[in-house]
């Protein structure tokens, strides 16, 4: 069995780097370790109505709910309300992620892909030292599927930037280590993904409370993995839904554990490979939003790819332009966000709760950064010293 | 006598590939649907055990050792 290109999981990484691989001639194969694709869902559904100027999915079943907006509570509950344009990658829509990638692996299909399922990359496979695909395990069979190039979207986990020699390996502070609820017969009628910060609340992350529906919702926990001990997201999610009046008399109908990679991202192509979605860390480090840029990022390698065929070199320097190409589109942003990350993780509760109390009366959509730092620091002065490196990386921007 | 090894619940594991991703020794792997320890890669170190978030990762005496 001989393919242009393998790609190892078909998360929506996967799908759509292999969609765009097809649409432009490549002869593609992808490969899942699962039984169903998007599932387990191991994410907060949150996603950014920027999906929409891509037109990658059609119909609405996907969605469950629009959302207009984001509420940020410190830990003293101070609430400061976002539009959804102003509160990033994450807010938009609420969706049935299941049926999301599901789809996105339809469109990968309809496009020419072929997906297996039950197929479990456990090497590469090698002429010499020239990549030549992956080895892998279906059932109880060993196969060898050969391909020109090999595509590593199998996620947080990723073996495959390992096995080509990319050091994927995360420090434990550069981890958000989660678990989530689908809570039911709870009330969350108004249409606005929550956001819980505190350290004693979810230390180095955050709780959110994404609703699905009038009377259903995610609700996770991302701890940062330095701080977290064993088993401490799972017991401060459920500590903090016993005290909420809205949550506590929910019932549960999933639970999933998950884990979100807040890194700097990695070396994304070597020859013969390319790295895309959470095996390349291309997360934002303050959010744990990862949605929109690996859709991004898979329709640039698709099309790097059919290049690299339509011209038959592999090599790192031919597939460098998805690696040019992404980071053109949200490199920057990544390595900002990254700092930006670094700074939050040394404010206290107390500082939290003086910016939110700064913030709360400021409508977010009609404000220059300038008037927003004023209004910050008339409130409270103390707060200049803690921003100061804050605004030094974003007039560096 | 060593110090205990890595061991991970399957009951428990919802293999969300967290202690996969921090094993400095690439000592975990997804097998079965559940991340599983090769007891001669394990150092001992317990980032996987802190780092599990729902507490499925233990740490255990290797049994010649017991």
């Amino acid at each position: 069995m001989k393919y242009d290109v393998v790609i190892v999981g078909a998360g929506p990484a996967g799908t759509v780097t292999a969609r765009f691989a097809a649409e432009s001639g490549a002869k593609v194969l992808i490969i899942e370790r699962r039984q169903e694709i998007g599932v387990p869902v191991l994410c907060g559904e949150g996603v950014s109505r920027k999906i929409d100027e891509w037109g990658m999915l059609e119909g609405k079943r996907w969605i469950a709910c629009n959302m207009e907006g984001a509420r940020i509570f410190s830990p003293d509950g101070t609430m400061v309300k976002l539009s959804a344009e102003m509160a990033g990658n994450e807010t938009g829509y609420v969706v049935y992620r299941d049926i999301f990638d599901q789809e996105l692996a339809r469109q990968a299909a309809k496009a020419g892909a072929k997906i297996v399922m039950n197929t479990n990359a456990i090497d590469l496979l090698r002429e010499k030292d020239k990549i030549i695909g992956v080895k892998a395990k279906q059932y109880d069979d060993e196969i060898e599927i050969e391909a020109d190039i090999v595509v590593g979207t199998d996620g947080v986990e990723s073996k495959i930037g390992q096995w080509a020699g990319i050091d994927t390996r995360l420090d434990p502070k550069d981890l958000e280590t989660c678990c989530q609820y689908t809570l039911t017969n709870i009330d969350c009628k108004e249409a606005y993904c929550d956001f819980y910060l505190g350290n004693k609340i979810a230390p180095g992350g955050y709780i959110w409370v994404f609703p699905k529906g009038k009377d259903v919702a995610n609700v996770g926990i991302g701890v940062l993995g330095n701080l977290s001990e064993a088993g401490m997201p799972k017991k401060l999610l459920d500590q903090f839904i016993a005290n909420n009046p809205r949550l506590k008399n929910g019932n549960p109908i999933r639970f999933l554990a998950g884990a979100v990679p807040v890194a700097n991202p990695v070396e994304t192509v070597k020859d013969n490979i390319i790295l895309v979605g959470d095996s390349a860390r291309q997360v934002d480090p303050i959010t744990g939003g990862g949605l929109t840029h690996c859709l991004e990022a898979g329709k640039i390698a698709g099309e790097t790819i059919g290049m690299a065929i339509e011209q038959q070199q592999f090599d790192k320097e031919t597939l460098s332009s998805y690696e040019t190409g992404w980071k053109e589109a949200f490199g920057k942003k990544l390595k900002r966000n990254y700092m930006v990350k670094e700074i939050f993780l040394d404010f206290d509760d107390k500082t939290l709760n003086m910016l939110a109390d700064s913030l709360k009366d400021i409508k977010f959509d009609e404000i220059s950064t300038f008037a927003l730092v004023k209004a910050l620091v008339l409130k409270h002065p103390t707060l200049l010293m803690k921003l100061r490196p804050l605004m030094k990386i974003s007039s560096e921007a | 006598m060593g110090k205990p090894k890595a061991i991970v619940d399957r009951n428990i594991c919802l293999a969300c590939g967290g202690c996969i991703s921090v094993c400095p020794q690439d000592a975990l792997s997804m097998f079965g649907g559940r991340a599983l320890v090769t007891e001669e890669k394990c150092i001992s170190c317990a980032i996987c055990i802190r780092i599990c978030p729902i507490g499925a990762i233990s740490g255990r005496y290797a049994a010649n050792e017991i």
